[in-house]
């Protein structure tokens, strides 16, 4: 250190006085870097605000990417009723040059559109593994293909579990339950009614026209078991080319095939995959739908409903939970402990909401369970609800030691997944929690004693008996 | 550019049914009620100007009715642009628009300050957008005066009903612009050789957008002119305009249109507005002059689809651009063809109902056409397409649905699909668009009889009938088979169409499901008539994964022409098949249930080791009693002995060793007793405190106290061996205290050895 002070003050002039501009230019680097930060700070500060957050989680920014900016006039009714819910939506052509997701490790979009069924490859940074790493963090997407999809686009699909029919023109046919319209007799727009049921994914009120469908077809992974069915066809539809000849047996038929399918994710991002970029476009909105073979003439088909019901769902204005305060405690008390002994009797509570788009309502069921959990469980219980977002119950100790834990893990269809544990060690009885002296073991004491007292008595007599 | 083609493409594909021959249906009622949906002021108002003409035009031309008000609110705007000196040419042109549709009561000198200054506007200008607005907005306010002219003159005219301000309005009738000719030439100056234009002398990019701009520019310039514009100028911009079309482009479908073929094509310049735009300058311009334009019939109908291809478009701008043009394609009757729509109310066809093929013929609009003849040129079977069903047959006009139909369907046509071609043909050759060719796809659909259905399974080498059951396909079926690997299903049926041949369905499928879900289906094949599958089980059961069971048996036959397409479920067949070798294949994995994976699980309470089994207390104490009778046995047999202590040392010192000897015996017994009794009080601090605590007793100690299941040790066993540990340890501690080293240490030796 001394030898570094010797050096430093045996600097030459010139030198100090380079150090010094270095310094102060340092310093006005400093600056320039604090300026710009707060200019991106401020700049960035309204999207910062509107986005999703856990304390907000409905997306706000969206990206939509089209193959073409007619379908923005073309599909204008199911845009409308995103942008009148408050979303904020980006269109962009899916070969822009520009495309991005993210920028300095920030995403800018909370959910991304994919209109884009012919594209095979994205313009800009963005690629498959781009859309995937978009999902991975927790962000939501919707993909609509139809009989022009892409390798890129199925490529995606497949990469969330949904497989589309690798025929590239097939398309899915239905000769006994096809929509009856005046222009259209080749049996591709078909009609279904096969939803899941579910009314967290598609809404309380029940979709009551059938949805009109006209694209290609998709099956599920079965290996996934995150991805579902939202929307299957009939058990007579098949998914082949409508204008060649069957020469082998189609490989999606009936009810296996599935129209529309959602996923969600362990990190709760939520997908939607359709085969149908029709099935959101005005034209199918508006028409009305009669179901061949039924005398029932709906004058609008469900599929505004179903995709504005499903698109509330996949952006988080439904079926987003959040569990808060988990607390337990003794009968009787009200503090926390940090150790239970065996066999106290303790009870347990958590508040779980619902996200409501707005504000976080309570929610309400009657199938939240906690776990009481070492290893496996030793405890389930159903929880009792006040109605008000309170769920209570109590419970026995187990009378085994150990590190234990506090599960809730609510997975119901729909909702996002709520995994809560709290550790809490059980202690068995300290020696002094027994009994201290146990009744049944009176006859063994006495006999020792009284055997103690005979031997003293007999000792002795035994001496100095005469 | 290419992308947003290719996008139209898909859209307007989408809307067909297949590329080669498409309908294309006028625009209806949908069209008005969409148009209501996109144009919806807001307060009385639309946002601005040009969007509250553009709303307004479109209801006028769809003749709605029930449109919003927004007049008085608009009339203010209207009024204070016009008035305003800082108001754009663009803007004044938007005002002079929604004037001309709402005839507000404007201020004679507000038009004249806006026709001098306009007219100054158009001598001064040199872009092309500098003409096309004063002299689209002078256009509007000669068309306002001669639309009140009009009303002057026409029979049912009372004076005193005008308006004194309209009737200034009046006053401008000689509006014109001078040297016509000389704008009309800068005009032209801006064009191409390959009849687009360009914005500006500077930008060597031309458009075909401001082609459209600058036709209508002209177009107004000659209608301002106060003399005759030089008909060679007139000639070349005719020219143009057949170079124009020269670069239209073209769908499958039969569709043209136009499109931009610069690079950085702002968003809202599609082929959509492109189009619109040439067609608003194509007509303007064709109006004002004399003269015919020759341009292709095809192309002007191909027009008109693009423009009905699109159906409804969402969106407010391309709306009005679909509407305005094809309002100027129908109304325009003097120069350019007014192209007709043929459309079938439907494409399906029913033999069984014994239909007929019906057409309309409509305007674009959707208005009715002028009387024509219709004729059948001819009708394929897309099959065969060499082969001709029907040959020039002229269709018979029902002037009540004002459809043209064919009186009946000649016995040769059975079902099937088929494009039939039809010929329009008008007396009014220069009016409208006739002699082209429309091929119409058409679905022949019909009941197809199933007969002869049965289902039987066959013993493999001979091919003998072990069992044979006949089914009905039009009502329901509860077949019970059984067989083996070594037998055969064989199912058969026959197809006929209505006319009585054979008929091939798209979907012939038999499907076999196992219990596990674990499907096959099989293709059913034919040979004429008679379909026929058989399946050898011995060759399947690989296929099978050697599952054993019950199959259910599904039939599905369908076409697009088939009315009765059928889904059935047959019954099924018990198969046994032998047990799967060591590497057989496993069936695929079947997704799960989703409703079972969510739903809750089942409750789980602990079970609680039963409490040890003790005696009753009072049995305990009775015992503990009873453990006292051999000591008083013993001491009553001491005394029936006579037993004495005679022998007691005497003297001091032997008696005091023995005494003490005594005392210590009973000093270690005593100490039994009080380890027994009351071990914790020897304790200087407390050991039980959990704070700092050594841990008492060995690990296997406390575990088999709480272990149910190994009773090596019972409970009270284990308390005596604790508190014996206990004892030992305070005497360790007790020792440590006192400095005695060697016995704390002794201590520790037995606290581990026990």
């Amino acid at each position: 250190m001394g030898i570094c002070i010797v050096l430093f003050s045996s600097l030459s002039q010139s030198r100090s006085s380079y150090i010094f501009r270095i310094l102060n230019s340092t310093g006005a680097a400093e600056r320039m870097t604090k300026l710009s930060a707060l200019v991106a700070a401020v700049s960035l500060l309204p999207i910062l605000c509107f986005s999703f957050s856990p304390e907000n989680p409905t997306d706000r920014r969206v990206l939509v990417l089209l193959d073409d900016l007619s379908l923005k006039s073309s599909h204008s009714i199911f845009f409308n009723s995103l942008k009148s819910r408050g979303f904020d939506l980006d269109f962009k052509l899916a070969d822009d040059p520009k495309l991005s997701l993210q920028r300095y490790g920030q995403y800018l979009y909370d959910a991304l559109i994919l209109f884009t069924p012919s594209t095979d490859r994205f313009g800009g940074s963005l690629d498959l593994a781009g859309v995937l790493d978009f999902v991975d963090s927790g962000h939501d997407l919707i993909l609509a293909a139809d009989a022009s999809a892409s390798d890129l686009i199925r490529n995606i699909a497949t990469e969330c579990g949904v497989d589309f029919d690798e025929d590239s023109s097939a398309m899915v046919i239905d000769h006994k339950s096809y929509a009856v319209t005046e222009t259209e007799g080749d049996h591709t727009l078909i009609v279904s009614d096969d939803y899941i049921q579910s009314d967290v994914i598609l809404g309380s009120t029940k979709v009551e026209s059938p949805i009109l469908y006209k694209g290609i077809a998709h099956s599920l992974n079965a290996a996934n078991s995150l991805v579902l069915k939202v929307l299957s066809a009939s058990p007579s539809a098949y998914s082949a080319n409508p204008s060649s000849k069957l020469s082998n047996p189609p490989l999606l038929i009936g009810s296996a095939i599935s129209l529309v399918s959602v996923v969600q994710a362990r990190n709760n991002a939520r997908i939607m995959i359709t085969g149908s970029l029709d099935m959101f476009s005005n034209r199918l909105l508006r028409s009305g739908v009669q179901k061949a073979g039924d005398s029932n003439k709906y004058s609008k088909s469900g599929n505004e409903q179903f995709v504005t019901e499903l698109s509330k769902w996949v952006f988080h204005e439904r079926g987003h939970l959040k569990a808060v305060n988990l607390r337990h405690h003794k009968v009787g008390e009200t503090d926390e402990p940090a150790i239970y002994r065996i066999n106290d009797n303790l009870e347990f509570s958590v508040q779980i909401y619902e996200w409501s788009g707005k504000s976080w309502g309570p929610y309400v069921a009657n199938d939240v369970q906690v776990q009481f959990y070492m290893m496996s469980p030793y405890v389930l219980k159903t929880l009792f609800t006040d109605q008000k977002g309170l769920y209570h119950t109590s419970f026995k100790v187990p009378d085994v030691y150990g590190v234990f834990q506090f599960k809730v893990e609510y997975q119901r269809l729909g909702y996002t997944s709520l995994s809560l544990s709290k550790q809490i060690p059980v202690r068995p009885f300290k020696h002094n929690e027994y009994e201290r002296f146990i009744t049944t073991a009176f006859p063994y004491y006495g006999a020792s004693f009284i055997t103690m007292a005979g031997f003293f008595i007999f000792s002795i007599f035994y001496l100095y008996n005469k | 550019m290419a992308r947003s083609l290719a996008g139209f493409l898909v859209l307007i594909l989408t809307i067909s049914i297949c590329e080669a021959a498409s309908i294309f249906q006028p625009i209806s009622d949908s069209h008005r009620s969409a148009a209501l949906d996109l144009f919806k002021p807001v307060d009385g108002s639309f946002s601005s100007l040009e969007e509250t003409y553009e709303a307004l035009r479109t209801f006028d031309i769809l003749g709605i009715k029930k449109k919003p008000d927004v007049s008085t609110a608009t009339c203010g705007t209207v009024s204070k642009t016009l008035g305003s000196s800082s108001s754009t040419p663009k803007d004044l042109f938007d005002a002079l628009r929604v004037n001309s549709i709402l005839k507000c009561k404007i201020n004679a000198e507000v038009f004249e300050g806006i026709i001098s200054r306009l007219q100054a506007a158009v001598s001064g200008a040199s872009l092309l957008l500098d003409f096309y607005y004063p002299i689209g907005s002078l256009g509007l306010i000669k068309l306002l005066e001669g639309g009140v002219i009009a009303f002057y003159t026409s029979p049912d005219f009372d004076k005193s009903s005008i308006d004194p301000l309209m009737q200034d309005q009046t006053s401008k009738a000689d509006l014109h612009i001078s040297d016509a000719e000389g704008i009309f030439r800068s005009i032209k100056a801006l064009s191409q050789s390959d009849g687009r234009w360009r914005y500006s002398s500077n930008n060597p990019e031309s458009s075909t957008f401001a082609a459209g701009i600058a036709l209508e520019a002209l177009a107004g310039v000659v209608s301002l002119a106060s003399s005759e514009i030089d008909q060679f100028m007139i000639g070349t911009v005719k020219n143009d305009i057949l170079k124009l079309f020269d670069s239209i482009e073209k769908y499958d479908d039969g569709a043209f249109y136009f499109d931009e073929k610069v690079v950085n094509v702002p968003e809202h310049l599609g082929p959509l507005s492109t189009s619109s735009s040439v067609v608003r300058g194509l007509t303007a311009f064709t109006t004002v002059t004399t003269g015919s334009l020759d341009l292709p019939g095809d192309k002007i109908l191909g027009l008109a689809k693009f423009f009905l291809g699109i159906g409804i478009p969402g969106d407010a701008k391309d709306f009005f651009n679909q509407i305005d043009s094809l309002a100027f394609l129908e109304s325009n009757r003097r120069v350019v063809s007014i192209p007709l729509i043929l459309s079938p109310p439907s494409t399906v066809i029913s033999l069984t109902k014994k239909e007929n093929l019906k057409v309309k013929v409509n305007t674009v609009l959707g208005s009715k056409a002028p009387p024509l003849t219709v004729k059948l040129v001819r009708a394929y079977s897309t099959s065969s397409k060499d082969t001709s069903i029907i040959d020039n047959k002229e269709l018979s006009f029902d002037p009540e649905g004002a459809v043209y139909f064919l009186d009946a369907l000649p016995d040769s046509v059975d079902v099937g699909n088929y494009i039939f071609v039809v010929l329009l043909d008008s007396e009014h050759k220069d009016l409208y668009v006739t002699g082209t060719l429309t091929h119409v796809p058409i679905y022949i659909t019909g009941l197809i009889k199933i007969g002869n259905a049965e289902i039987a399974v066959l013993d493999s080498d001979l091919g003998s009938i072990e069992t044979q059951r006949e089914l009905d396909l039009s009502g329901e079926n509860t077949v019970s088979l059984s067989a083996n690997h070594l037998q055969k299903l064989r199912l058969s049926f026959q197809l006929t169409t209505p006319r009585g041949s054979a008929f091939k369905p798209h979907q012939a499928f038999l499907k076999l499901r196992h219990e596990t879900k674990v499907e096959h289906v099989y293709l059913v094949g034919n040979s004429g008539k008679k379909f026929e599958i058989i399946l050898d089980f011995l060759g399947l059961v690989e296929k099978f994964f050697y599952l054993s069971g019950k199959y259910d048996i599904q039939l599905t036959v369908g076409d697009v022409v088939m009315e009765n397409s059928l889904l059935r479920d047959i019954g099924h067949v018990e198969l046994d098949i032998p047990e799967a070798p060591e590497k057989a294949p496993r069936p695929p994995l079947q997704a799960v249930d989703p409703y079972s994976r969510y739903g809750p699980k089942a409750e789980i309470s602990h079970i609680f080791r039963v409490p040890e089994k003790h005696p009753p207390k009072e049995l305990s104490l009775t015992f503990l009693g009873l453990t006292f009778l051999p000591l008083i046995g013993f001491l009553i047999g001491l005394l029936q002995l006579g037993v004495n202590l005679k022998n007691f040392p005497t003297s001091s010192v032997p008696a005091t060793f023995a005494i003490l000897f005594h005392v210590g015996i009973a000093a270690v017994l005593l100490l039994y007793g009080l380890f027994w009794l009351k071990v914790r009080l020897l304790l200087v601090g407390s050991i039980h405190d959990i704070e700092g605590t050594q841990f008492l007793g060995s690990f296997l100690d406390v575990r088999r106290t709480q272990d149910p299941f190994a009773s090596g040790l019972g409970i009270i066993q284990v308390e005596i061996r604790l508190r014996m540990k206990e004892f030992l340890f305070e005497c360790c501690l007790l020792g440590k205290q006192y400095g005695h080293f060697g016995s704390s240490f002794v201590g520790l030796v037995l606290v581990n050895y026990i």
